[in-house]
């Protein structure tokens, strides 16, 4: 599949596909409460061999993530984005096997032990919650919330040799054909964001759909919806739309302001999910004074989101100074924007 | 041989005795020799009738006992997959027997480890594929067939099970809804033994039919699990053939050389022995 399509409009996307949905998660509004962890398993993965799947997690930042140390794993393409770089299938103790508890005593038997694990608890996803990295009075962490990232140019696909995972024509989403799939997990290696994953008791991978049901309107009201971890964030810290829809928020902040940068751009997957990168309160003294000095490291934003990351934050930072001067700021208009109309665009093609 | 002054020693009815012995043995062993070694052609799998099928069908049948089996070497197939090469089975060995009804393949190759589970993310289960084309008309690519020269692929998984499949190249396998094929494996001694049976005769679209009037082209490939092969990591063998046509009946073509050989070899020595005593002035 080669990269990138500039035949109608502006906006690169995938060769073959007509539109491209997006995501714009803004980092700052997240507080970690793991709701649309919830409303994903809810809606996806509770059940079937699923139990251990989190399509969409939100980890803490530094830290070892979901699976463990995903970072590590391999996977995507080489600097030339042209060969895929070998990547490791993770161990089910990566993920965290889906315990269970002793609600059964607790709430029906009269047992008075806590309610707890019913075997050994050593890991689990977001077992690294709130710990983050630095020293106090300076340490740190934020939250970022991952799904599926939907790439332009996905190893996953790549990956599959009887095409049985494909980048779905009318809007770019990756999807496993459940009946082509035959469980080699040559996917599962591929994606370096490890977000394919194998169902066991299927025999086949399985992944972030991007709701696609709510956003065709298939639901009982046949109402379009955004995707569940969208819709039912409670700081609503998503965008979600299409990348190619020159008029949309989205697109503003991805390819005019850009401000919205990519996770690990470096894996050369091109993801359509980005991100707001994260401010945090600025370092203080051992005796509480406020110091000039950023409280999270910039090299590890860079690790993180790429060089770009530096220019989106002084973007931010300037149209952040321009409200402050009481003058208009487009920029940080669309990102505190309460309109749910401008924020989730999912309707905007319909007509093609 | 000879004394120093040149007079015939003794030895000489010795050396007639040891000519005339090596003349015995060369033609003895010009006689057994095709018996002892493998006197079949090149790539051929011999197919051994049986009126009754008995046991066949079990992996570790009696039956399978005087059914004759033919050493099949394996090696990566190179696909396009990682670690392609990466394979660790190097040699199968399958014994065919049919009724007037059914096919009876068993094959078996050394594994110590027995991999029948798939429940964990890094966990694959032995395999094992037998590949015949859907036409004997045309040999097809040996990777799967092709989209005008399709093959069927009968797969055993120790962790997933039976299926009978129909590919046009590689990555394009489907299972046959309605397949017929039976399978039966054991394990002992770090060896599998699986058996394949299948009615000859079949009329479901693009199913082989086997037919007991000509040879059929058969390729193989053996997964090992816990080196995590699968797909195209796997151990293939080249095209071979099931002998099911009719016996043409004239020795094996390396019984006729051992025997063109072993006369020369004789025939020379024997001259030889003449000449020495003619220089000798006998």
């Amino acid at each position: 599949m080669s990269q990138t399509d500039d035949g109608d409009g502006d906006v690169p996307i995938a060769d073959g596909v007509e539109h491209q949905v997006a995501m714009v998660m803004d980092l700052n509004k997240c507080i970690g409460c793991q709701t649309c962890t919830i409303a994903c398993k809810t809606n996806w993965t509770e059940s079937g061999g699923r139990e251990y799947m989190y399509w969409n997690n939100v980890e803490t930042k530094p830290g070892s993530g979901y699976p463990r140390d995903w970072e590590e794993m391999g996977g995507g393409w080489d600097d030339d984005g042209t060969e895929r770089t070998p990547g490791d299938l993770p161990e089910k103790e990566e993920y965290g096997r889906a315990w269970d508890f002793n609600h059964e005593a607790i709430m029906y038997e009269g047992s008075d032990e806590p309610l707890r694990p019913m075997e050994n608890a050593d890991w689990g996803p977001n077992w690294d919650e709130d710990e983050g990295a630095g020293e106090f009075p300076n340490s740190y962490y934020f939250y970022l919330p991952r799904i599926c990232n939907h790439c332009t140019h996905p190893s996953c696909v790549e990956a599959c040799p009887r095409s049985a995972i494909y980048k779905r024509e009318e809007d770019g989403i990756v999807l496993v054909d459940q009946d082509r799939c035959r469980g080699y997990r040559y996917c599962v290696e591929g994606c370096p964001y490890k977000k394919v994953f194998y169902n066991a008791q299927q025999k086949t991978s399985e992944k972030c759909i991007f709701c696609y049901p709510r956003i065709e309107g298939e639901g009982p009201d046949g109402e379009v919806k955004p995707p569940s971890c969208a819709e039912d964030c409670p700081p609503q810290l998503r965008h979600v739309g299409f990348l190619d829809d020159e008029d949309g928020p989205i697109h503003k902040l991805v390819n005019e302001y850009e401000v919205a940068v990519r996770l690990h751009p470096e894996y050369r997957t091109e993801p359509n999910v980005y991100y707001i990168p994260p401010f945090a309160p600025p370092q203080t003294s051992e005796s509480g004074e406020t110091l000039d000095a950023e409280r999270i490291p910039r090299d590890y934003l860079e690790e993180l989101f790429g060089q770009q990351v530096n220019e989106a934050l002084n973007t931010i930072n300037r149209e952040r100074d321009r409200v402050r001067r009481g003058e208009e700021s487009e920029l940080m208009e669309i990102l505190q924007t309460v309109n749910t109309d401008d924020q989730y665009r999912l309707e905007v093609f319909d007509d093609d | 041989m000879t004394d120093d002054d040149g007079e015939p020693s003794p030895d000489v009815s010795r050396e007639v005795a040891v000519a005339g012995v090596l003349a015995l043995v060369l033609v003895a062993s010009a006689a057994l020799a095709p018996m002892l070694v493998d006197a079949r052609p090149a790539y051929e799998i011999p197919v051994d009738y049986q009126p009754d099928a008995g046991d066949l069908a079990a992996a570790d049948g009696a039956a399978w006992d005087e059914v004759p089996a033919a050493a099949v070497p394996l090696s990566s197939a190179g696909a396009g997959v990682p670690n392609a090469d990466d394979t660790t089975v190097d040699e199968a060995r399958v014994e065919v027997a049919r009724t007037n009804e059914r096919l009876y393949v068993r094959l078996s190759w050394r594994d110590g480890t027995r991999d029948v589970n798939d429940t964990g993310i890094r966990e694959f289960g032995d395999a094992l594929a037998v590949q015949l084309p859907v036409n004997q008309s045309e040999r097809p690519p040996i990777a799967m067939g092709s989209t005008d020269n399709m093959v069927n692929v009968w797969y055993w998984s120790a962790s997933a099970g039976t299926e009978e499949l129909l590919a046009g190249g590689p990555g394009s396998t489907t299972e046959f809804e309605d397949g017929s094929l039976a399978t039966n494996a054991t394990h002992e001694d770090g060896r599998w033994h699986v058996v394949f049976s299948r009615p000859l005769e079949t009329d479901r679209a693009n199913a082989t039919t086997i037919s007991t009037e000509r040879d059929m082209d058969v390729a193989l490939a053996v997964w090992n699990g816990s080196n995590m092969e699968r797909s195209g990591q796997k151990a293939t063998s080249e095209w071979y053939y099931l002998a099911l046509g009719p016996d043409t009946g004239g020795p094996p073509y390396q019984a006729i050389l051992w025997t063109v050989a072993g006369i020369a070899i004789v025939f020379t020595t024997l001259i030889t022995v003449e000449g020495v005593r003619r220089t000798r002035g006998e």
